[in-house]
């Protein structure tokens, strides 16, 4: 699962935009075999969106050499936040990884100097406790797209306080 | 990465090989001409030596020169081009033709790279050969076939950097590309060669040193010149030229010079002869590549035009001219060619050997010792200025400014490019030393050389020779091989910025780049060499950021763990850059690769983009099938984008679509849009129904706007069987198939349906809109194929001729399938479907012959809306179809169907065509919507035959059989008003008028009526199928075309309130069997709204009376409870109670005891009354056996006119009752008589069954009251009389019954029971049950007077009358002891004995009356109560074992007075 929040250039009005864009690697049968599909996308505004697409999709590679670079012993006691995965010319993509390889990327404006490491930590923390809820819902098929208003809406908050 | 077929080593020594210039006289020229070659062409393909060379360097020690290639070039001189380290335009343009004109083979060997989880199929052919060195061609070529190590090539990233590599212009700071030598060529036919020669070698001298040209570079001042003296042999004379070359060893000594003879072939001899055409890979590549022709042809072109710039020496205007670039020494592997213009036509192979062998001696014996002494002697100078140290030449240099350096000052040097040494200056002597070593392989001294020169230059900031040197360094270094080194990776990237930041020459840098990726790719290090190749792009040249972009991404999939997504990334980046350079087949071939990683991976965004980029490519590269595919996926795939977006992928598509060519003439092409929902695909048989005719109401029947129901299906299908049962004495046939009029997705479609010619059949298809554009639909029309069947023709015949007739019908029927055969008529409509709308079309087909049809699919026009509101101007449309598949249900039977996915057969568009049935049309006129409880309404029904069949056996089925009844035949139908009209003032009933002097409530007619005149006789109501099934009385039993007729139907209102929805199926066949069809049905559904009317509640109880007073054999009271639970004040204002009347087998009412004043009971809103009716036995002769089974029905008429309860309807309705309730009642009734059997074969206690039987038949009544009602009704301010009638059963003596069914009941029926029920543990008559069996009866004198002052004791005569109730043998005892329960009774009252014998015991027979005197003694005057005799009764053939009960007894006083 991914989240993105990015920053376009140029636009004033709304500063911010987070796409966050999950995929899910992983539930019982698909542990193995990672399918790497958006779980939930969002970006503000909508413009550019097709670029984070890209960037968000591209990055995964930067993810998996980071996880597998952790090695298998130490897979348990790995830090889920893998920091900031590379930086573009007008973005940081910063990654996360859950201990059922569920991946959130959050993409920030690079000139946005408010968000720091703990910041972005502590927004990934939010977002898993939030991810953790949607799986919990007897109603929720894993692998599908998250469609959950309570998730959406702790997604918007995070892009308006961040803003 | 993409892999080279060459390694990296080879690349980059044959990218740095010395070169030679050529300068040839004309004749020389002449000769080579003959070949279709120049000079330098002629030896291009033996440049590289199979042999090794030997040199020793300046310590003596021997070199080994491996596998030398040299460069053999046309002196070409051109005016200064300043070195912009940027390409010329007409460089950018040869690098472009050069990239396009290499693409990918086609139909290659498929090529998979598994990465993670993709398969990437990435390039076609491709071959890693990291052979280091490898001598020969056919080495190169088995290494290639065997290798099984197969990765991506990109065959025109090589092609590029080989012209790039080609292409660089030589420059001041290095002397890689400077020529080495020159070779002087003359024609031995030449009078004079050595005149030739001394003229050649003066033009040389003036073009290197004049000063005029700054072009053509020399390495070294003194020029080695080889002087070669060409001779013809098909021309010249051997021995003259012999002679010459004579004189020229002499002149210029054996190693400078050497005779060449070539073209010993004559054009007529040994034509046959094979010889191989080493030319063409080198100078015709271009044919070779799968590019299409223009494409060389304006290759051609340039190749002409190019050399605007480059002028040719202008004594060989003839000379073709070759651009620089156009050196292919080191292609890839040879590709065998089709024969273009032929090469080499004078040359045997003897002339090939001879030329190989002039370019070894030339090389061994001209131009290795050369370098080798030009290595010495610059060693030696260096050697020399040794003795200086290099920091005090520098400072030397700095403090004295020496003359060879220019002063710049820092800034300066930092602006330009470098400061500029004169050719000659000491810091360029060590880079030429080092240049040379290069050349020949010395890679360990060069490297030491371009080491100490790169610190020179380094020192003396000459940024440019310092980025030279140190890129130099690097290669060398890498070069060397082995440990010695490691390969400094640093000094490379040191390089590239010098070049490109300092320098500002990108053309270096770009060089310096390649290299450095190559030989980190060597080193596996790919992370770097995609940061670097990254890096490398620009804004710049398009081309070459997409060409670097791509083996980026080649480098990302190539990594230890392949990164996929970056691949993809880049890749899709490569092909943005490669579009914007006009580079079209490998944008498309980029995003192609890229597409692999993105599809189906729900990244729709991106999908979307690939697949629109995709599209539009293929569209201007003229592959339209490949663009409608692309935009096929952008528009079926469930789109994010927005409407704008789609809008215009829509246009894109449509606009590919027209100018697909010759798509529309071979076969309609499927279209992708609207999406169709096969599966939701509705198929309806038969005429639209008309719902209304004026008064007429039509029978509902299905329609395709009905949902279906599953339920409804089931009762529909449950009365259809029960109506063909009917109509088949009572058996289901085995074929029997429900009807089925509508076919969905959840009917059963496993049968073909059948369909009646000339009726239509509608085909509903579902469409949906999945853009947020509208789409315009048109001209839709069915796609269908028809086998013509005939089955009407007898049955032997038909298997041979009807095979006939399918085979050439069929062949008509599929050409004109497209357009409107004559078999059908499409509807053709117009229609917009909304976005994202789900909207249905339905289609009509008409069938006119008989056979088989099969409905393929759709075809219509296919537009969007202008998106401006102008909507004249027609947006293009497109016509294609769309097959409408329809999947099956899942099979789910057996174990194979189980774990595999399988389906079942939909054959719901494939309706057989069958003979024409008849088609019936069913109107029901003044047909209610709304009935109170139990109210009589009349209506009228036509039955109408609108087919060309006759029709006949009519019946009807319903869910509700008590609801209508068509009355019995015999009967109505003279008392029936022809015209509906009269009904308002006519009852329903038929009345009599009472007589005038009767008394209202005694006047009883008793009819008797046989249950079969209303059951199977006369009209015949009841088939033995069901009870639910009725015929239709007809009049002749058939219906002929068009003829239609009226019946009477007569309504009566469900006794439950509430909405009852009623089911009406009618059945009808064709006159003629054996059809296809064996029947047809038409389904009605009628909703009636009932409303409380009046409930009443009977009581039946037994008479005291004695039966002799009556003269009858039983007597019964009837109580009658009317109550008026009419809820609408206002509508209704009061109920009449008309009528009463009784059915039933045994009883009738006899008279009603409480005649009021008002004649009839009339009762308004929540009253409620009472009536008392005396019922009686039937007489005895009416009860016979014969009449057992007759009913008789009693009226007693409250009002002035009698209804006759035996006639229609209210019989009808009466017996249909009886059916229903019947349905339950004697299903328990056979429940219990079985358990009782069960239980008596078993227990000891067998005897109870008989009391039972015995009590509870002599309390059974069997007695069916009916209330007649008339309601008067307001409505629309006119009073309404409506009448009605309700039912009672009175089944037990003392037992009430309702009219309305006891909601009890209804719970039993829901309860459910897991356990058998435990037989009833008490099967013996209850005490009470026991007491009716004998009725008592005390006679004695109300009051008696007697003087007991005369007489103490008052002796009185009491009659005790007991009367068997049973009709079995009863023992009955009777105790007159008196024994009051209650002693205070007789403190009070004093007490009576009764006197004489005081117990008795009796036999009483089966409705015996016996009658027992008795005597009562009574000693005071006062009021006794004389009930108090106990009467025992048992079963006179019960054991010891049967209890008695005691008779309850009443009151019965008596007042004795005294005197």
């Amino acid at each position: 699962m991914h989240q993105v929040r990015l920053q376009i250039k140029g636009s004033d009005e709304a500063r911010y935009s987070y796409s966050i864009d999950v995929q899910i690697s992983a539930v019982l049968q698909y542990w193995s075999k990672p399918k790497n599909y958006p779980l939930f996308i969002r970006s503000v505004p909508v413009q550019n969106e097709l670029k984070f697409h890209y960037t968000v999709h591209t990055s995964l590679d930067v993810v998996e050499e980071k996880i597998s670079a952790v090695g298998k012993a130490m897979a348990d006691q790995r830090e889920l936040y893998l920091g900031l995965l590379y930086p573009t010319e007008d973005y940081k993509v910063y990654g996360y990884v859950t201990n059922s390889k569920v991946k959130f990327v959050i993409v920030v404006d690079s000139s946005n100097t408010s968000l720091r490491d703990n910041e972005i930590r502590s927004m990934f923390r939010k977002l898993h406790n939030s991810f953790t809820d949607v799986m919990c819902n007897p109603f929720y098929n894993p692998g599908d797209t998250i469609q959950s208003k309570a998730f959406d809406s702790i997604v918007s908050a995070m892009m308006v306080q961040a803003s | 990465m993409a892999q080279c077929v060459q390694s990296v080593q080879e690349l980059i020594q044959d990218s740095f090989v010395p070169k030679v210039a050529v300068l040839c006289s004309e004749d020389a020229q002449k000769i080579t001409r003959k070949n279709n070659l120049n000079f330098s062409e002629l030896l291009r393909p033996f440049c590289r030596l199979t042999s090794e060379g030997h040199m020793r360097d300046s310590n003596n020690q021997v070199q080994v020169v491996k596998n030398l290639r040299i460069s053999v070039n046309n002196v070409v001189t051109r005016p200064s081009v300043p070195t912009s380290g940027v390409h010329s335009p007409a460089q950018r343009r040869l690098l472009s033709e050069v990239v396009s004109a290499s693409q990918p083979a086609e139909g290659g060997v498929a090529n998979v790279i598994t990465a993670g989880d993709y398969d990437l199929n990435i390039s076609d052919r491709s071959v890693k050969a990291s052979v280091p060195w490898y001598s020969d061609w056919r080495d190169t070529l088995t290494e290639l076939s065997t290798s099984k190590h197969y990765t991506a090539t990109t065959p025109w990233f090589e092609a590029y950097r080989e012209s790039f590599l080609q292409s660089m212009p030589a420059s001041d700071h290095e002397f890689l590309n400077h020529y080495l030598a020159c070779l002087l060529v003359v024609s031995s036919s030449e009078a004079v060669p050595v005149e030739q020669f001394l003229k050649l070698s003066q033009e040389q001298h003036m073009i290197q040193h004049n000063g005029e040209y700054t072009n053509p570079k020399w390495f070294i001042p003194n020029t080695l010149k080889y002087y070669v003296l060409l001779h013809d042999m098909s021309q010249g004379d051997e021995q003259r030229a012999d002679s010459v070359y004579e004189d020229m060893k002499q002149r210029y000594g054996s190693q400078g010079c050497y005779l060449l003879k070539i073209n010993s072939r004559t054009a007529a001899a040994g034509t046959d002869e094979q010889i191989p055409d080493p030319w063409s890979q080198y100078l015709n590549k271009t044919r070779t590549a799968p590019g299409p022709p223009q494409e060389s042809l304006v290759r051609n072109d340039t190749r002409n035009s190019l050399p605007d710039d480059a002028r040719p020496i202008v004594r060989r205007p003839t000379d073709l001219p070759v651009a620089a670039g156009y050196d292919r020494v080191s292609a890839g592997p040879a590709l065998q060619l089709a024969a273009g213009t032929s090469h080499g036509a004078c040359l045997t192979l003897n002339d090939h050997n001879r030329l190989r062998l002039f370019i070894q001696e030339f090389t061994f014996r001209g131009l290795l010792p050369h370098i080798e002494k030009n290595i010495r002697q610059l060693n030696d100078q260096l050697v020399s200025r040794k003795g200086l140290s290099r920091s005090l030449f520098s400072v030397t240099k700095k403090l004295f400014g020496g003359g060879k350096v220019p002063e710049k000052s820092i800034a300066e040097l930092k602006n330009t490019s470098g400061l500029l040494y004169h050719p000659e200056a000491p810091e360029l002597q060590i880079r030429k030393m080092a240049d040379l070593c290069f050349l020949v392989q010395h890679y360990e001294l060069a490297y030491s050389c371009y080491h100490t020169a790169k610190k020179d230059f380094l020192s003396d900031q000459a940024m440019l020779y310092a980025a030279g040197a140190l890129e130099m360094a690097a290669v060398s270094a890498f070069l060397q091989g082995g440990a010695q080194r490691p390969y400094p990776a640093h000094y490379m990237d040191t390089a590239i910025q010098t070049y490109r930041d300092v320098c500002k020459n990108k053309v270096l840098a770009e060089r310096c780049a390649l290299f450095s990726a190559e030989v980190l790719k060597s080193q596996a290090k790919y992370s770097d060499a995609a940061t670097l190749l990254i890096k490398m792009t620009s804004e710049d040249s398009d081309l070459c950021s997409a060409l670097l972009l791509e083996q980026a991404a080649h480098c990302f999939i190539n990594m230890r763990n392949p990164m996929v997504r970056k691949f993809a990334f880049h890749m899709i980046l490569a092909g943005h850059r490669f579009s914007k350079a006009g580079q079209k087949r490998h944008a498309l071939r980029c995003y192609c690769q890229a597409m692999q990683v993105y599809k189906g991976k729900g990244w729709s965004l991106a999908e979307d983009h690939i697949n629109f980029t995709i599209g539009r490519q293929s569209f201007t590269l003229r592959q339209p099938e490949n663009a409608v595919l692309a935009f096929r996926h952008i528009l079926t795939n469930d789109s994010q984008q927005t409407a704008t977006q789609q809008g215009a992928f829509l246009r894109e598509y449509l606009y590919v679509y027209r100018n697909v060519p010759g798509v529309c003439e071979v076969a309609l092409p499927q279209l992708p849009l609207p999406c169709i929902n096969s599966s939701a695909t509705r198929v309806y048989f038969g005429h639209e129904r008309r719902l209304a005719e004026g008064e007429k109401q039509a029978a509902t029947h299905v329609s395709l706007d009905q949902e279906f129901d599953q339920d409804l299906a089931a009762v529909w299908q449950d009365l259809e069987e029960q109506v063909v049962a009917a109509a088949n004495r009572g058996v289901v046939p085995s074929t029997f198939y429900p009807t089925q009029c509508c076919l969905n997705s959840q009917t059963d479609n496993l049968h073909f349906p059948l369909a009646v010619v000339e009726e239509p059949i509608i085909v509903e298809v579902a469409f949906r809109n999945p853009l947020k554009v509208p789409l315009v639909l048109s001209d839709l029309s069915l796609l269908w194929k028809f086998t013509l069947k005939d089955f009407s023709r007898p049955q032997p015949q038909d298997v041979m001729v009807g095979d006939a007739v399918t085979i050439t019908n069929e062949k008509e029927a599929i050409a004109p399938r497209v357009r409107k055969g004559k078999g059908g008529i499409p509807s053709v409509c117009k229609f917009l479907t909304f976005s994202l709308l789900s909207w249905q079309a339905r289609l009509k087909l008409l069938p006119r012959q008989t056979g088989q049809l099969t409905i393929l699919g759709l075809v219509y026009n296919l537009a969007s809306t202008p998106s401006t509101g102008d909507s004249t101007i027609n947006s293009p449309s497109v016509r294609g179809r769309q097959d409408l598949e329809i999947q099956g249900p899942r099979l789910n039977q057996t174990k194979e169907e189980k774990t595999s996915v399988s389906h079942g057969p939909d054959r719901r568009l494939d309706p057989t065509i069958t003979p024409p049935m008849p088609l019936l049309e069913v109107f029901f006129l003044q047909f209610p919507t709304a009935l109170l409880c139990g109210e009589i309404r009349k209506a009228y029904v036509e039955f109408c035959n609108v087919s060309h069949v006759p029709l006949c056996g009519l019946r009807v089925a319903s869910t509700h059989p008590d609801f209508f009844t068509f009355g019995s035949s015999s009967l109505a139908t003279p008392l029936t008003p022809l015209s509906p009209t009269s009904f308002e003032n006519c009852s329903a009933y038929k009345t009599l008028a009472t007589p005038p002097g009767a008394t209202p409530g005694s006047v009883t007619a008793v009819t008797l009526v046989s249950a079969a005149d209303f059951g199977s006789g006369g009209g015949g109501v009841f088939g033995t199928g069901g009870k639910r099934v009725a015929e239709i009385p007809l009049g002749e039993g058939t219906l002929t075309p068009g003829e239609s007729t009226q019946l009477p139907l007569w309504l009566r209102g469900p006794d439950q309130e509430g909405v009852h929805e009623i089911n009406f199926l009618f059945y009808y066949e064709g006159a003629e069997k054996g059809g296809k069809i064996s029947h047809r049905v038409l389904r009605h559904t009628v909703f009636i709204c009932a409303s409380r009317s009046l409930s009443v509640r009977a009581t039946a109880c037994r008479s005291n009376t004695l039966p002799e007073e009556e003269g009858r054999n039983g007597s019964m009271l009837v109580f009658v409870d009317v109550e008026n639970i009419n809820t609408s004040e206002a509508g209704v204002r009061e109920f009449h109670i008309a009528q009463v009347s009784s059915s039933s087998k045994q009883w009738r009412l006899h008279k009603c005891i409480n005649p009021a004043e008002n004649k009839d009971c009339k009762l308004t809103t929540r009253e409620r009354g009472k009536l008392c009716f005396r019922a009686t036995r039937c007489k005895p002769h009416e009860a016979t056996s014969k009449s057992l089974e007759k009913y008789t029905f009693a009226d007693l008429s409250l009002g002035n006119e009698q209804i006759i309860s035996s006639t229609t309807p209210c019989a009808d309705f009466f017996f249909r009752r009886c059916q229903s309730s019947e349905s339950w009642r004697p299903l328990i009734a056979v429940e219990t008589q079985g358990r009782h059997s069960r239980s008596q074969g078993a227990g000891p206690g067998g005897g109870a069954e008989d009391i039972t039987g015995v009590v509870r038949k002599c309390n059974e009544v069997d007695l069916d009251i009916i209330v007649l009602w008339k309601a008067f009704v307001v409505e629309d301010n006119k009073q309404v009389i409506l009448e009605g009638q309700l039912h009672v059963a009175l089944q037990t003596i003392g037992k009430e019954a309702c009219s309305l069914r006891q909601k009890e009941e209804a719970q039993e029926m829901v309860l459910l029971k897991f356990k058998p029920e435990l037989p009833p543990p008490m099967t013996r008559p209850s005490m009470e049950q026991l007491s009716h069996l004998i009725k008592t009866n005390l006679h004695y004198p109300e009051s008696y007077s007697h003087s007991f002052v005369q007489k103490s004791l008052c002796m009185i005569p009491v009659i005790l009358t007991l009367s068997n109730c049973s009709l079995a043998q009863v023992d009955a005892i009777i105790d007159l002891r008196h024994k009051t329960t209650s002693p205070e009774s007789l403190e009070v009252h004093g007490s009576f004995t009764w006197l004489g014998k005081t117990q008795y015991k009796l036999q009483l027979r089966a409705q015996e009356v016996m009658r027992l005197p008795l005597r009562a003694g009574f000693l005071h005057a006062g009021v006794y109560n004389l009930g108090t005799p106990r009467v025992f009764a048992k079963l006179a053939d019960q054991g010891a074992m049967c209890e008695t009960s005691q008779q309850t007894a009443t009151p019965a006083l008596i007042i004795i007075n005294s005197t």
